[in-house]
């Protein structure tokens, strides 16, 4: 196959073949809360590591060989491209075997796939981020892929919130983002603790409470199911229109490209099609299966 | 056999009349012919469908742990047997069920007709079951076999024809037939081991994971099965014959001193592996090793949930 | 296109022919079970007793369980190694008309996107000579799928019964020169086409299940949220996977690795929308009830598949049907959808 005949999106396919991942090598792993871990990790390939490039949101199949392949979004920033990063909550049998994984240990990875986050659409309007424990993952990506843009967007509203302070993820992150006068960043946790100064409360309470305007403005959520799910109708109260509502959505996925049939709903696969949609896309989705 | 069917959709009438069950677990004829399918109903109009013949496969407890409410539930003698055993694991109580039970005089192996005759099911005109034999007709062509050559293996030999554990009976008591030594699992007794290993390698080869086996097996009751663990991950999925074997025998472990041999495990396989040799060979060691028969007593305790202090091995420390 | 015959008795010589080209499977039960298998030589006792295999010949294409590639570690890391391609190519002898049309809706799914290698590559290297039905089984339903016992779609050449003869038909050009190439071919005389189109009309007629499936996307759409209708349709569903691991349209499939001493391999095999972990997930699973499996099934087939490619993903071979342990009958379901 001629490079050219390649499609843009299939430019970083390993020896032609899709189910191929390349090897990376995880050069630092940072503990954010005792479940969670954030991997910084680089192509072994070195014009791979040149050329490789993603939009947030996008995610990638990430595997341990001998255990298997697992999806997670990039949670780095394509504008931040000297490293890649993905954040792991450990939950089942691939999750728990890369918690045991140490600095210089090598996975395999193959990807971007899915959609990524519409930025053109996102340009020159206002944000509300909005997310939950782990569920900031990509949203990360996108904040500071706009931060980095600073001036192509107006006004930012970050809330993220968390069952308690010590499962609160990416806090290097919270204070940077608390600091900066151009972002209104709001922490909650469902139940706080001894030391714990701030808000306590769910995301969409606190949502509900801080009322940012829907006034040319696109709220991006994820976070649990049941917090999307809650979070929806506050921002329809607020005036949002489901087009103005973008989330990312879960799914079981093993090959990433639509085929091994696992993350449809109705005719829509989330790997292919998602995993990024707005409301108004998922909405009319059939209803019990999402 | 009409009788039977009018007595069963008499008394299945009257219990959701009488609000006494909300369901009603029988068999109703198949969508092919010679062939009946399970009826899951609470309408009192579609007991009409409901029918007794040679042809009821299917072990219907299997229905029983995913339905709420009480339910009466049609059952050959094995089928009741299983109704035991799940009230013995405490996966069923006693007063949620009515067993409607069918005196058997065992169940036709279409498998085994179309063999003899050399045509597929749907090529026959005509199957006849008289007490000692069966006619059947192809191409206008009689022909009649013993009982014995046409009927499924594990109802040669059956223990309990007639329930033992039963609230409504329909029809006459069918004594037990004699005890038969089954052909094929004499077969693999008398084989040397290296080649009863190949023989199984090669039956395994051809298993493709369906696990029909384990979902037509009402002992297979487990919510999540071990093959479905992943931490640890005690077996992959990828069907290696290793793996399908090995699947199998912690299968046949796992339901012993549950198995009521009806043999469903073996009719449901699609590629026609001879599991009830493996699950007959753990029901005959229950019984030698324990002087146990699942699903006879349901007041009796389970045979691998229950144990003496001095019965300890050493790995129990 | 050219249209030729063979006689019966000269089908083993031309099997060992077209051997010495490719490798040619043909319906066999040596395995145990009625499958295509590689051509042994002389036995061509299949032409009495084949109506169809158990397992679907896209087995030989998308088999149960393949290779992806294997990895072994040393002090440099990992090193992958794509498994070998299955040498050379292959034709399926005696394919059946609904299993050579599943094959097309499968192409749609592994070319689309992103081109699916190992599946492809065998795909491209197999040629498909059928058979048509002349005994179609009680559970077959080609004739409601705008397909046929008689049907060539899909196909290279085609086989029809005539007797102690064969009609041969070249239906693409690949059929064509492998037709013109193959020794002991007469050619057919009019008489000859006129008993195999008569052999046609009464497989046709044989046929006798029917679904109607006019407007069947919307239909399944318009009963989608029916909870009520899918519980009742699903109640008897063991949640086996005979009726999608046998389907010739169903491609779903897992992937997982296994290791053994230093050397792993990634494998690919088939999965089952029917089982509950299919879309497990550790906390939470859009599938977890028996109903809403059944019902993606019969969606997937007849709704969500023909909304993406414009076409049914069931071919009415009847095998859900024939090997379904509770008779389940999918037919049943479809003539049955609320509102219709």
């Amino acid at each position: 196959m001629a490079i050219d005949e390649i499609s843009n999106r299939k430019r970083f396919l390993a020896g032609d073949n899709v189910y191929l991942p390349h090897i990376a090598v995880i050069e630092k792993i940072i503990e954010e809360t005792p479940d969670t871990r954030t991997f910084h990790f680089s192509f072994k390939d070195e014009k791979l590591r040149r050329e490789f490039s993603f939009e947030s949101g996008q995610f990638g199949e990430f595997s341990i060989f001998g255990v298997g392949e697992a999806p997670f979004c990039i949670s780095s920033s394509p504008t931040r491209c000297d490293h890649l990063e993905f954040a792991v909550k450990r939950v089942g049998r691939v999750t728990s075997a890369l918690h045991r994984l140490g600095a210089g240990a090598e996975i395999g990875f193959r990807g971007p796939y899915g959609n990524g986050f519409p930025l053109g659409y996102l340009e020159g309007k206002n944000l509300v981020f909005i997310a939950g424990g782990i569920g900031l993952a990509p949203l990360r990506s996108l904040i500071w892929n706009v931060l980095d843009k600073r001036d192509k967007y107006r006004k930012i509203d970050i809330i993220y919130g968390a069952r308690s302070p010590a499962d609160l993820c990416f806090t290097y992150d919270l204070d940077s983002w608390k600091q900066d006068k151009t972002v209104n960043m709001v922490t909650t946790v469902d139940k706080g603790d001894d030391s714990w100064t701030g808000r306590e409360g769910f995301v969409p309470q606190v949502l509900e409470q801080l009322a940012p305007s829907a006034k040319e403005a696109v709220a991006v959520v994820c976070g649990p199911p049941v917090m999307i799910r809650f979070t929806f109708p506050v921002l329809a109260k607020l005036g949002f229109t489901p087009g103005q509502m973008i989330t990312t959505l879960e799914k079981r996925m093993k090959c990433g490209i639509g085929k091994c049939g696992r993350c449809n709903i109705g005719d829509i696969y989330v790997c292919r099609d998602g995993p990024v949609f707005s409301y108004a896309q998922i909405r009319d989705f059939i209803s019990s299966e999402y | 056999m009409e009788e039977k069917t009018e007595k069963l959709k008499n008394e299945a009438r009257k219990l959701l009349e009488k609000g006494q069950v909300c369901r009603i677990v029988g068999f109703e004829p198949g969508s092919l012919k010679f062939t009946t399918t399970p009826l899951i109903t609470g309408e009192k109009d579609e007991l009409d469908r409901l029918v007794i013949n040679p042809f009821i496969v299917n072990n219907l407890s299997v229905y029983l742990t995913g339905l709420k409410g009480c339910v009466a539930v049609v059952a050959k003698g094995c089928d009741s047997r299983s109704i035991v055993s799940l009230i013995q694991d405490n996966k069923v109580n006693r007063e949620d069920v009515v067993i409607l039970g069918i005196p058997c005089s065992g169940i036709v192996d279409l498998s085994k007709i179309e063999y003899l005759v050399g045509k597929d099911r749907d090529e026959l005109d005509d199957i006849t079951v008289a007490n000692n034999s069966i006619t059947v007709t192809v191409g206008g062509e009689k022909r009649e076999f013993t009982k014995s050559k046409v009927l499924f293996d594990n109802c040669l030999g059956c223990e309990l024809p007639t329930p033992r554990e039963y609230d409504i009976l329909i029809g006459e008591q069918v004594a037990p037939s004699p005890a038969l030594e089954s052909g094929k699992l004499k077969e693999l007794k008398d084989m040397p081991p290296e080649e009863r290993w190949r023989f199984w390698k090669e039956e395994f080869s051809r298993c493709i994971r369906c696990y029909a086996c384990r979902n037509v097996c009402p002992a297979c009751f487990c919510n999540r099965c071990f093959v479905e663990e992943t931490e640890p991950q005690w077996l992959l999925p990828t069907p290696h014959w290793q793996d399908n074997l090995l699947f199998q025998v912690t299968r046949t472990i796992h339901v012993a001193g549950r198995c009521t041999e009806c043999g469903e495990c073996q009719r449901a396989c699609p590629v026609g592996i001879p599991l009830r040799s493996m699950t007959r060979e753990m029901y005959d060691l229950a019984g030698e090793l324990f002087h146990y028969k699942a699903g006879m007593d349901k007041d009796e305790e389970p045979l691998l949930t229950a144990y003496e202090v001095e019965e300890a091995e050493n790995f129990f420390g | 296109m050219t249209v030729k015959k063979i006689a019966k008795k000269e089908l083993a010589r031309l099997l060992d022919e077209w051997s010495r080209q490719f490798s040619v499977l043909v319906p066999s039960v040596e395995t145990g079970v009625a499958q295509m298998t590689g051509w042994q030589g002389e036995d061509t006792s299949f032409v009495d007793w084949y109506r169809n295999t158990i397992l679907p010949p896209k087995d030989a294409i998308l088999p149960v369980m393949e290779e992806m590639f294997s990895f072994s570690k040393n002090e440099d890391g990992y090193r992958l190694e794509m498994s070998p391609p299955d040498s050379g190519r292959q034709l399926i002898f005696g394919i059946r008309p609904c299993d050579a049309r599943a094959l097309a809706m499968l192409d749609v799914v592994f070319k689309q996107d992103y081109e699916d290698t190992y599946y492809m590559r065998r795909r491209l290297n197999t040629v498909l000579v059928g058979i048509g039905c002349t005994n179609p089984y009680d559970s077959c339903f080609c004739t409601s799928l705008s397909s046929g016992p008689s049907d060539t779609a899909g196909l290279d050449l085609m086989l029809t019964d005539i007797g102690d003869e064969f009609v041969i038909e070249a239906v693409t050009e690949a059929g064509r020169e492998l037709l013109d190439k193959s020794q002991g071919m007469r050619p057919a005389t009019a008489d000859d086409e006129a008993r195999a189109r008569e052999s046609r009309d009464i497989a046709n007629q044989r046929v006798t299940q029917n679904v109607d499936v006019k407007k069947m996307p919307d239909r399944l759409l318009a009963a989608f949220d029916n909870e009520e209708y899918w519980r009742k349709i699903a109640a008897k569903c063991i949640s086996c996977g005979i009726c999608t691991l046998l389907c010739p349209t169903c491609y779903c499939f897992d992937i997982n690795d296994e290791v053994s001493d230093n050397r792993g391999a990634r494998y690919r095999s088939l999965d089952s929308c029917a089982f509950c972990i299919y879309t497990k997930m550790p906390v939470e699973n859009p599938r977890e009830e028996k109903w809403q499996r059944v019902r993606n099934r019969v969606c997937h087939k007849y709704e969500f598949y023909p909304r993406l490619f414009d076409t049914i993903a069931c071919t009415g071979c009847g095998r859900c049907i024939r090997l379904c342990p509770v008779n389940w009958d999918i037919t049943r379901t479809l003539n049955s959808i609320p509102g219709q």
